[in-house]
Formats: structure tokens, sequence, C-alpha cells
């Protein structure tokens, strides 16, 4: 700021302007200036004083600094440039293990899986809760940093983690357990195979993990974007109406990319044709995140939890359609069950939350508010 | 008299800027009773904790600045109405406002009279718009979640699209106004305070803001909500402060943010009872952004002059020979004395402060050489640490021009030699003190091309040193006829004065008293504290808090405060006065009779 060489020595010798030749020293205070206040701090700050002032023949510095913010063209193609440079900053610091991290929680839990599928017994069992462990730790470690980790300030104030795991639970068990109640069962505890009295359904687990990464990158794609649409923008509605498709955009990738893992994951496990559950399910729980993520924790936590009192009821209702007098109870489910098979219960909980969560998303997160310091929660 | 600090990031942490001062105030005045409201700016500061409180700190209250507290309350559909509709105005008074330098210009183009109008239309508007807000916070709270919602945004994009918008705010873009509803929300948040109550601000008899900008506006809600007066006390201009360090930013944030902080000062300085500027320079900012000059008393700030003390008397010997108790002190320290001769001596300059270049070391570096060649044998003392890499920087460059310029002498063929110029650290030997490195050298020199108010040369004058200095900043105004003053950039003319000081004993020690004097007279703590005390009283003086009296039942008795307690002065007698007398006598009473 003191650049001392360029302070003025006050006006050459015959100079017919020595005006001039300060605001040719101050050229780029001047023209960035906004007031003339600006101008005079500026000057001071080089060490121009009243009495260096006087010989400009001028009062003061403030009434120099007026002349000087009277006579510098001021032109206003400066401000696109400056605004646009910040928002390409942030891209750059990804680095590469913060770009595979995402893989991890998929890659470990796809090598759990083929643990269990090599052991037996006792062995199983403990196979079982190191790769829960495993996962979990994973899950936590991809979710930590990059475009979908929650922000400090945010951490105590969305607790949507014990109802993503009741959604996670059911898309494991539920399908199977419902099959059962409705047939009569269940007789025992599941067993952990797809074929048991009450089968456990692992494919929808390992395809979730490993869309972990895909989330993970369209979430950075479409921060990518709005930040660059932010920048672009000359209105709040002109930003809402960009934004919005590209919200679409990145929900519709991710759904092509999940679609594309659970087709993928089927085969390994000799797992039935594809439920549509786990794409609800994906999408539902990547809404929720980009929403929590944005601050907005209210809306994520009330759809989740419903969609999971839900689930929870449903195989309840059956059950409670065995006291007597209650036949009525289990209809609804029983019906729904017989004309399109059990997973019809998760695809519609799932679809509806995910569905109310989009449209929640494509309203709050084209707002310009939405992306003002993410680190507050609101 | 219960007086409320207001301090940003200063005085009860350790370290705070211009906590030093407050201290001494606080202490000072050590018949009021003090609450102070505290704004933290960071995490480090909170954790470095508080200096030690004297018992008339009644209460500390702080608050901090850098984190968003939101109280959860979400605003119905009325609150919201009500917050869109001020926070619009106030972002239209940042629209529409007349540029922060040009609005007290007299005669300008615009017109007579036109010009002044406007600009006290958007001030009040402006206010209200502020009070709005504050009453919105403290009735319903939430504040800081409505403003940091959408809402605010699109009140600020409308205010900017307006019709008469400044040309820089309807250039803003989406990111712009998002920085600057952000920028906003920050400085707003004393508002959702829960400062304003009867027995926390409304309490007070007077607050005092230590700074302008953000501490001061509890201050004006207080006056707005109680009745309060305010005294804002300013050692540096924060609006000043904000265009030298705000963000570089796109236009169009820089106009509405300084716009903002413009019309927050306006509007500070319309509400104060007194404005306090530190010295001139600040004084001059103050009268260009609108003070009053009815309202403004310059209280230069006080050093504390007793470490000082020995060095500054030391050139008076028949004192010392009266003082026989201390003779065997002064023996030693005569010998002290002579371990530094070779340090100081008659012919020795003394530069001392940070090392930066602003200091223009080079230019002090080339009056020596001029000095040198007038007076050989004379010697210059550089003492001061450098301030940051660029300081470091300039140290060295100092110090290959210093070899360069001079080559080492010694005292005859076979004794070591060394250079006429030492570069020294403060603590070295022969520099424990600031004291010991003024008493080291026959004059003081100062040769920066920038300065505010220069401490060391105070530092100078109260060691009764004669002193040359350049005219920057509030020099001329601290040294008066007490010291050689050259213009800056000049090194002939310093090295001059430097000479013409040097080969005159007798004007060297007479300038030295006066400067001693002077600065015992206008720059000690005494006569800052007194000063401060004056100007209590006077304020509570005449612009009284008007506390309704309540019965017992709590409500307002009527009559209860007579007719002339409105009336500055005793309104019997003929001739009123500006000061009644038992706000003279005894301050303390005062509250008791209005409550």
């Amino acid at each position: 700021m003191t650049d001392l060489s360029e302070l003025d020595r006050g006006a050459a010798p015959g100079a017919a302007d020595p005006v001039k030749v300060l605001l040719h020293r101050h050229r780029e205070l001047c023209e960035r200036a906004v007031d003339p206040l600006e101008i005079a701090a500026g000057l001071e700050a080089h060490g121009i004083t009243d009495r260096t002032a006087a010989r400009f023949r001028h009062r003061d510095v403030f009434s120099l600094a007026e002349e000087l913010y009277a006579r510098v063209p001021r032109d206003a193609d400066t401000a696109a440039d400056a605004s646009a440079a910040p928002a390409r900053e942030g891209d750059r610091r990804r680095s590469v293990a913060v770009l595979l991290l995402p893989l991890l929680p998929g890659t470990l839990c796809a090598a759990a899986l083929i643990a269990l599928a090599r052991t037996h017994g006792q062995t199983r069992l403990y196979a079982a809760a190191a790769g829960v462990v495993a996962v979990a730790l994973a899950l936590r470690a991809a979710l930590r940093r990059g475009p979908l980790a929650l922000p400090d300030a945010l951490a105590s104030r969305s607790a949507t983690g014990s109802w993503t795991c009741w959604l996670l639970v059911y898309a494991v068990l539920g399908d199977g357990l419902l099959r059962t109640a409705v047939a009569g069962g269940p007789d025992g505890l599941p067993d952990g195979t797809a074929d048991g009295d009450w089968p456990v359904a692992l494919a929808p687990l390992l395809a979730l993990t490993l869309a972990v990464a895909p989330a993970t990158w369209t979430a950075g794609l479409f921060l990518a974007h709005a930040r660059r649409k932010l920048a672009a923008s000359r209105g709040l509605e002109d930003f809402a109406a960009s934004v919005r498709p590209v919200l679409l955009g990145a929900v519709a990738l991710f759904l092509g990319a999940l679609a594309a893992l659970v087709v993928l994951c089927a085969p390994f496990l000799d797992a039935g044709p594809v439920s549509p559950a786990v794409l609800a399910l994906g999408v539902l729980l990547f809404v929720a995140r980009l929403l929590t993520v944005h601050g907005f924790t209210h809306a994520p936590r009330v759809i989740l939890m419903l969609t999971a009192v839900a689930q929870v009821l449903a195989p309840a209702t059956v059950f409670a359609a065995r006291l007597p007098g209650c036949a009525a109870l289990g209809a609804p489910v029983e019906a729904l069950t017989a004309a399109s098979g059990p997973s019809a219960v998760p695809v519609l909980t799932c679809g509806a939350g995910a569905l109310t969560l989009l449209v929640h998303a494509s309203r709050t997160l084209a707002r310009a508010s939405a992306h003002l310091r993410p680190e507050q929660a609101r | 008299m219960r007086i409320g600090l207001l301090t940003e990031g200063g005085y009860p942490y350790v370290g705070g800027e211009g906590g030093v001062w407050c201290d001494r105030l606080v202490r000072g005045l050590d018949r009021h009773e003090f609450d102070v409201y505290a704004f933290s700016t960071g995490q480090a500061q909170e954790d470095a904790g508080w200096v030690e409180l004297p018992p008339q700190v009644q209460r500390v209250r702080t608050a901090p600045l850098w984190v968003a507290e939101e109280d959860g309350v979400v605003h119905g559909r009325r609150a919201r109405r009500r917050f869109t509709e001020h926070y619009g105005e106030l972002a239209a008074a940042l629209c529409t406002a007349a540029e922060p330098g040009t609005a007290q210009k007299p005669g300008t183009a615009q017109g007579p009279g036109i010009a002044e109008k406007p600009g006290t239309a958007e001030a009040d508007r402006f206010a209200n718009a502020l009070h709005g807000l504050a009453e919105l916070a403290r009735d319903e709270g939430g504040l800081v979640a409505a403003l940091r919602s959408e809402q605010a945004v699109r009140a600020l994009e409308r205010a900017c699209r307006a019709p008469g918008a400044r040309r820089a705010a309807r250039e803003a873009r989406v990111s712009d106004l998002l920085t600057v509803a952000d920028h906003l929300e920050r400085a707003l948040r004393p508002l959702s305070l829960d400062w304003y109550e009867e027995d926390g601000l409304g309490a007070v008899d007077l607050c005092h803001a230590a700074s302008g900008g953000i501490a001061a506006l509890p201050g004006l809600l207080a006056r707005h909500f109680f009745g309060v007066p305010l005294v804002v006390t300013e050692y540096g201009v924060r609006l000043r402060t904000h265009y030298l360090t705000r963000p570089d930013a796109s236009p169009a944030v820089r106009s509405l943010l300084a716009a903002f902080h413009g019309l927050l000062t306006a509007e500070t300085y319309r509400a104060a009872s007194y404005l306090v500027p530190g010295n001139a320079h600040a004084r001059r900012w103050q009268e260009r952004c609108g003070a009053d000059r009815a309202k403004l008393r310059t209280i230069h700030p006080g050093l504390d002059a007793t470490p000082f003390a020995r060095v500054g008397e030391d050139r008076r010997p028949e004192d010392r020979e009266k003082d026989e108790k201390r003779e065997k002190q002064e023996r030693q320290e005569k010998q002290e004395r002579q371990e530094k001769q070779e340090h100081a001596g008659p012919h020795t300059l003394v530069w001392f402060g940070r090392v930066e270049p602003a200091k223009d070391l080079v230019s002090l570096l080339h009056a020596f050489a001029e000095v040198r060649a007038a007076e050989p044998g004379t010697r210059l003392r550089i003492v001061g640490r450098p301030s940051g890499p660029e300081g470091e920087a300039y140290l060295g460059h100092c110090r290959a021009l210093a070899a360069q310029l001079f080559p080492d002498e010694a005292d005859g063929p076979h004794a070591v030699g060394r250079n006429p110029v030492s570069f020294e650290e403060p603590g070295g030997p022969g520099a424990e003190t600031t004291a010991d490195v003024h008493a080291g050298g026959a004059v003081t020199v100062l040769s920066s091309v920038v300065e505010g108010f220069p401490v060391g040369l105070i530092e100078a004058m109260f060691c009764g040193r004669a002193t040359v200095s350049t005219d920057v900043g509030a020099v001329v105004e601290v040294i008066g006829g007490t010291g050689l003053v050259v213009p800056p950039r000049n090194p002939r003319a310093l090295a001059e004065a430097c000479v013409s000081l040097l080969r005159d004993p007798e004007r060297r020690a007479r300038l030295g008293a006066a400067a001693r004097a002077r600065a015992l007279e206008l720059f000690s703590v005494e006569q800052n504290v007194a000063a401060f005390r004056g100007l209590y009283l006077e304020t509570v003086a005449r612009t009284p808090v008007r506390r309704p009296v309540l019965d017992g039942a709590g409500d307002p008795q009527p009559f209860a405060a007579p007719a002339e307690a409105h009336v500055p002065g005793h309104w019997t007698e003929p001739t009123p006065r500006a000061v009644p007398t038992w706000a003279v006598e005894t301050p303390e009473p005062v509250t008791e009779t209005v409550r």
C-alpha cells in the first residue's frame, strides 16, 4: 500500500496541470474508488497531507480527492472480471484424495459382501460386524469433506442419521419381513441369506454405498454450476430460473448413475429383478443431504422421519391385523403387496418423500440466499 | 455516575485495541461505576481472557461479533412484513444515499439548498430503519435469521433496481447482493443482543463508545430506547479504516458498504452528545463526515509519564542536590551512564520506532551523511524492530545502505572500528526501556512520510529531548513549537535542522525542557482522565436521561419530576448556567434524583 517510490514530490516545475500528474500516479486508486472519501483515505495513506494539497491549490486533502474523483474516467467493465475470478478458485482446491474418497464405502461394502459369501458360521458373524463397522467409518470419512460435507455449525442440528439408518435397515430387511408377514411368518430371526424364511436383500446396500461416489460428484457439479450462475446472473429471478434446471439435471444424473449401479450389482448377488425402491431411496437420501448441506435442516429431517415411520407402520399393520377384530387394519398393505409385491411399500413411501423433497429443493436451492455461506444454519 | 463503556475488540480483553487507554480511563475515574459492554472479534481473543478489572467495573457483558447466534425464532407473517419494510428502507437509504464525501459540500453543481436536503432525508430514513429493525429484534427476536433470509436479499435487489438508485448499485449482480447482505448481517448483529433492557444499557447514565462504527451501535440504540446520552471517542476514524482495509470486491459491493458505513457514521455523529477525536486529523475527518463542530472536543490520548520521569528530570542538577536520599542511587546511575557512554553521547542522534518503509529511514541515512559532513564524529542509533516481512526487507536494505554510505571508523590505528550508524533492537544494551533509548541521544529524529499520532515523539518529549521531525500526520499538532519540523522527504532540511541542534546545546536544553513541559501538560494520563471526567459531567448535565418515576404499583407518577428539572441550570437564577451545580459538586446523586 505504501509504495513510497510512487509518492508525490509535488508538481513538476512548469507543469500546467499539477493535478494531472497526481492523477497519473494514483490512477489505480482513483479508478477503483467508489467515492471521494476513499480517494482521500488512500492519498493520506500515501503520505499526502493538507500541506501537500495546498501545493495543488486545494484547501485540504478532501477537496483534492474530490477533484481527482471528478476527473478520473470511470468505466464499469472491470466489474465482470472481478466477480468471475473467485468462482473458479474453489474447484482447484479439490485434490485427488478428496475426489477418490467417496469410492471407499462402496469398495469396502463389496469386500465385506465377498467376505460374507466366503465364510460360514461364527466367522461369518464376525465378518458381518467388521464389515458394518468398516463401511460406517468409510461413510463418515467420505462425507466429512467434499461437497456433501456438513459444515461444523450444522453438525448438531441435523439429526437425520438415525432416520437414515432406519431407512437402510428397512431396505435390507423390510421387503423380506413384509413378504413373510403377509404369508403368516416369520418364524425366526433372519439368517443372513437371501432365500431363508426372512430373506435379506444386500444388493440395495451395495448399490447405495457405491452411489456415494456419484452423489458426491454430482453434488460438486451442482455446487460449481450454481456458483458460476451466481456470479453471472444479474437478478434473483434469473438466478432461480437458471439454477432449477441444474438441480433437476444433477438429480437426474445421480438417478441414472444409481440405476446403472443397481443393474451392475444385482447379478453379482444373485438377487432378483432390480427394485425401483433402491432408486427412490437413493434419490431421497441424496436430495435430503443436498438440502441439509445448504443449511435447510428442517424439511429433510421431517420427511425422512415420516418416510421411516410409514415404512415401519406397514409391517406393523400386518401384524396388528392378526389381533382379533383388527383384520381391517392390515387390508391396505396386504392388498398392495398382493397387487405389486412387497417392494411397493418402500417405492411409494420413498418416492413420495423424494418427490416432496425435490419440489422443496427446487424452490429453496434456487434462492440466492441458499448459496450464501453454507456454513450457517437457516 | 454509571457509565456504559462500549468497546469492540478492545478493553476487557488482553491485548485489545485501545485496551490500555480504556484501562487507564477506568482506573482513573474510580468514583464512577463502569459497565463494560464489549464485542469480541475472534476465538483467539476470547481465549486470551480479560485484563484484571478494577472494582469500579460493576459488570461486564460480552458478545461475540464473529459468530451468528440464532435464537431459533421464526417470524410470523406480520413480523416478516415488518422486517421487509424496515430492511427495504435501509437498503433504499444505502442505494440512494449521496456519496459520503460530497453530502456536506455547500454550493456544488447540484445547486444550493437541494444538495443539503436529500442527505438529511436519507439519514433520517437510515436511522428510522435501524431503529425499526432494533425494535423488531427486541419485540420478536429472530433478526439474525431474517437478515440472512431470501427476503433480505430480495429487498436489497428491489432497492438496487429502484429508480433513483446510484449507478454502482444498479449494476449489482446476485453475488454482489449476497456479499452485501452478508456484510449487513454481520454489521447489524448488535441489534439482536439482549442488552437493551431496563437493567442493561437502560440503567446507565451515559454510554461511552470507545470507537466509532459498530461499537457505537449499542449506544445509538440505548439512546433511542432510553434516551441515554452517547459520547463517542475516535482515536482513529472507523470510516477511514473501513476504506483502507476493506476487501477487494466489486464496485457495487464497495459502493453499498461505503454508503452503509458512511450513513452509520453520520448517524452516530448526529446522535452523539459529544464526539471526542484524538487529534486534529480525526477531527477533520469527523467534520467532513457531518459532525457538528459544537459537539467536538479533542482529547489527546495520554501516555504514562512516570517511566520517563528520571530521564526527563535528569537535566536539572539543582533538583538532584536537594534530594540527598537518592544520592546513592544517583551514583549508581552515573556509573551506568558511563557504561552507556559508548552508546550515548552529546553527538548522538536517536531514531526509535517500528522499522517499516513508511518511516523512510533511507531519507534519514542520507540526511545523516550530510550531518556527518558538517559534524564529523556524530553517531546515529536506529532502535526498532521490523514489522512484518516488508519491514524485515526494508531493514536489510537500510543496513546495506548504511554500510555503503559510512565506512567503519576507529578511534586510533590499533582500535577496532565500528560503523557510526548502529542498528539495535529494543531491549538490547543501552536500550532496555524506551526512556533509556531517548536518554542515550542528544536529539531524537523522526523521519516518517506517513504517521498517525506519533507516540514515539511524545515519549521523546517526556524525556525532555529536543526533536527534529517531519511534517506528517499529527506531528505539528503534537510538537507545537517545542521542536524542529522539516518537510518530509527532504534530507537536506533534516540534516540542517539536526546540525543546528547538535551545535547548540543550550537551545537543545531549552527545547527539551519546553517539550517536556508541553507533553506533561497535554499528553499525560492525568489530563486525559480529567478531560473525560469533565466531559462526562458536562454530558450528563446537558443531556440527562429522563426516566419516568414509578410509584409502588409500577405506574408512572405524574409530576414526579418538576418541570424545572428539564431546564438546564437553575430556572430561578437570572442567568441560566450551562452546568447545574448539583451535577458539578456531587455527580453520584444525579441518578438518585432522576430515578
